[in-house]
């Protein structure tokens, strides 16, 4: 039986008088990517720093690769990777140097950076310097840097935040690269695509506290709305029409339209991940 | 899973270090710039002090000799010892006293106005030019300053001698002069004449004829160029500590410590790093500088070598604390002269005469700077020094400790 990779129970984190954290409770399994979904300000953040060893929690326990977190442990700071939300690189030093820094930092004698940065799409630029690099070659320096060491666990926060959809795309499939090796990947995030479409399970944070933490697919079967769209020829006119299938006489109805000679197409409708975050808190994902 | 050692650690934060001090083109610039300009500073300024004081006087002193023969032969003196009062005269210059002899009153009362000009050719004879009456430069000879003269009247040593009420003496001295000489000119005449009017002065000598107060330094008095090396040290110092605070503070502001603090390397590594770096550059640099001006010396070298490291590591705890704090480049550099201007008013107080006032003993980098001072100029030994150069730890256990203590904070409040 594997064992978990991140097991998390009730954290508690508070600036001051503002509970940041409040009794979070999750695993994340090896090869798992665990989606944190959650508006600005709901502690996504938070969490990944109580985790990294930058904060410690006020209360509740975490261990990380059966290692307890809250203490200068080198031994797990080695296996872990994080992508910070700024982009902290050395502007001054180039991709190559930037993450050679790194790797000597985690004792890695003869680093592949080179590989890494191919893995990203900036070999031909690893000899520039950092401050040369665009938004989205700076975010794919910022993932390099979080593999270097081939961690066993990925902090990823917002890792594609602002970019355009062909960088977050190629990010997003080296995120998922990263998972089929075997690391467990805690990402957070408020794209509601990106979660959906990364994540094995996604975590609903509000105001500090889970809401919901499920495989998207159970979150939308729980708690989204099933429907159908059908659209019918009035005439001239083309009239849409919404049956709601949990609703009483919902199959007649459908059955009804089917048979119709009016019936022009007949879509069935999923709930987003917003709708059902909507649903949940009372507010939006941005 | 095996993990680095520290010393792995450190040496890599090092050179990283190293490559981003490199690449910062602004104190890169700055610190070379500094460098030139104190090396140049130091051999552009002259390393020898005039003691000679230039006189004027009417008329030349031969003539005022040779006037009084009949009165010194009165007195009993032997033709002998007249000729001797004469080459005494003569040989002045040789004692520190520049004579600018010159016959006419109104030559010399021009000359110290500035209306003439005083040239002395190389075989002693001199010159007077009139510049706005269109002289030319006379060839072969060197200008003289004149700022203070005495004007003797005609018979000068008889009329004292025999005690004639209305001899007038003139003291001419430019603005310049300061009040000291044109008192001690005044004197000199009033005992000239009652020397020669063979009357006790109205006060008791001391037995000695001089007081030195502190080392003796006539004839090898300390000149100014000898006086910027410790400042000149300093400076380099200041630069350093304007280049390690900004290193510290784009650290903090981009946040890229926190990247390191998430890997096995810890605050300890980081703030070693931090300090040995800030050390070593600042070390260098000063020893640099040193070497340059021709500081060191056989037996002063360990002290210097000591000092600047206790400087080295006192600016370094201080870059620590502004880097800390400093929020922009401007804040920075506001904060970094707020904290190593008074560090430096030390190595200024050497370029004036006198010893340091009470306030300026207790600044932190006062004793380094004795210590400093006393091995480049007055040869001082570790038997001397070794008390301040405790005090300058003491100091350094301050500043540098306040400095890990104010970055620690700062790393682990990010």
């Amino acid at each position: 039986m594997t064992e978990p990779a991140i097991v998390v129970e009730g954290l508690c984190y508070s600036y001051g008088n503002i509970e940041a954290v409040k009794d979070v409770s999750f695993q994340v399994m090896p090869g798992e990517i665990l989606g944190f979904l959650g508006p600005n300000g709901a502690g996504k953040s938070t969490t990944i720093k109580i985790l990294t060893g930058q904060l410690n929690p006020k209360r509740g326990t975490a261990r990380i690769l059966d290692r307890e977190i809250g203490h200068d442990d080198p031994i797990l700071q080695a296996q872990i990777g994080v992508c910070f939300e700024e982009k902290n690189l050395y502007l001054n030093m180039s991709g190559l140097e930037n993450l050679n820094f790194f790797a000597s930092l985690f004792g890695i004698k003869k680093p592949d950076s080179m590989g890494v940065l191919r893995r990203v799409g900036l070999a031909d630029r690893a000899k520039d310097r950092v401050h040369t690099y665009s938004k989205g070659m700076r975010q794919r320096m910022m993932i390099s840097r979080a593999f270097i060491n081939q961690p066993r666990v990925l902090f990823l926060d917002e890792p594609t935040d602002g970019l355009d959809p062909v960088t977050a795309a190629s990010i997003r499939k080296t995120i998922k690269e990263e998972a089929e090796r075997g690391a467990a990947v805690l990402l957070t995030t408020h794209d509601m695509h990106e979660a959906d479409e990364l994540s094995d399970r996604v975590a609903f944070i509000n105001g500090g506290e889970i809401v919901a933490l499920d495989t998207a697919e159970n979150l939308k079967l729980e708690h989204g709305t099933r429907s159908v769209k059908v659209r019918l020829r009035e005439g001239d006119d083309v009239r849409e029409e919404r049956i709601v299938l949990d609703e009483d006489g919902a199959s007649d109805r459908i059955a009804k339209l089917a048979a119709s000679k009016d019936l022009m197409t007949i879509h069935t409708e999923e709930a987003s991940l917003e709708a059902i975050f909507i649903a949940l808190t009372g507010r939006g994902l941005e | 899973m095996k993990t680095p050692g520290r010393g792995s650690i450190i040496a890599a934060l090092l050179k990283k270090e190293l490559i981003a001090y490199s690449r910062d083109k602004l104190y890169l610039f700055l610190t070379v710039l500094t460098l030139v300009f104190v090396v140049a500073a130091f051999w552009l300024m002259p390393d020898r002090v005039d003691e000679s004081i230039t006189l004027g006087i009417s008329p030349p002193l031969q003539t005022i000799i040779e006037e009084g023969t009949e009165v010194f032969t009165a007195m009993g003196m032997a033709p002998e010892q007249i000729e001797e009062l004469q080459r005494a005269g003569l040989s002045a210059g040789d004692e520190g006293l520049d004579l600018v002899e010159l016959e006419r009153e109104e030559d010399l009362s021009a000359v110290i106005e500035g209306k003439l000009e005083v040239w002395r050719t190389d075989d002693g004879r001199l010159i007077l030019r009139d510049r706005e009456a269109g002289q030319e430069k006379p060839t072969g000879a060197r200008r003289v300053t004149v700022g203070v003269g005495i004007a003797l009247p005609r018979g000068f040593i008889s009329r004292v001698a025999s005690g004639q009420q209305d001899t007038v003496v003139t003291v001419y001295s430019d603005a310049t002069v300061p009040p000291q000489i044109r008192g001690a000119m005044r004197s000199f005449v009033r005992e000239a004449a009652y020397q020669l009017a063979g009357r006790e002065l109205p006060v008791a000598l001391p037995e000695e004829d001089t007081i030195i107060l502190g080392v003796d330094r006539a004839g090898r008095q300390v000149s100014v160029r000898q006086k910027l090396v410790p400042m000149l040290a300093f400076m380099i110092l200041l630069i350093e500590t304007f280049a390690m605070a900004s290193l510290i503070s784009v650290e903090v502001l981009q946040r890229t410590v926190t990247a390191i603090m998430v890997t096995p390397a810890r605050v300890f590594d980081f703030l070693a790093s931090k300090s040995i770096f800030g050390t070593a550059l600042a070390l260098f640099q000063g020893l640099i500088v040193l070497g340059l001006v021709g500081a060191f010396t056989a037996t002063n070298w360990s002290l210097l070598v000591a000092a600047v490291f206790i400087g080295a590591m006192m600016f370094t705890g201080v870059s620590m604390v502004v880097g800390s704090a400093g929020k922009d480049f401007l804040g920075q550099i506001f904060l970094a002269m707020l904290f190593t201007v008074p560090l430096i008013i030390p190595a200024f107080s050497v370029l004036f005469p006198g010893s340091a006032a009470a306030w300026v003993k207790a600044l932190p980098t006062y004793p380094v700077l004795h210590a400093l001072v006393e091995a480049t100029i007055y040869e001082a030994t570790w038997a001397t020094l070794w008390p301040w150069l405790l005090g300058g730890l003491g100091w350094v256990a301050v500043l540098f400790g306040a400095g890990l203590f104010v970055l620690k904070r700062k790393v682990e409040s990010l």
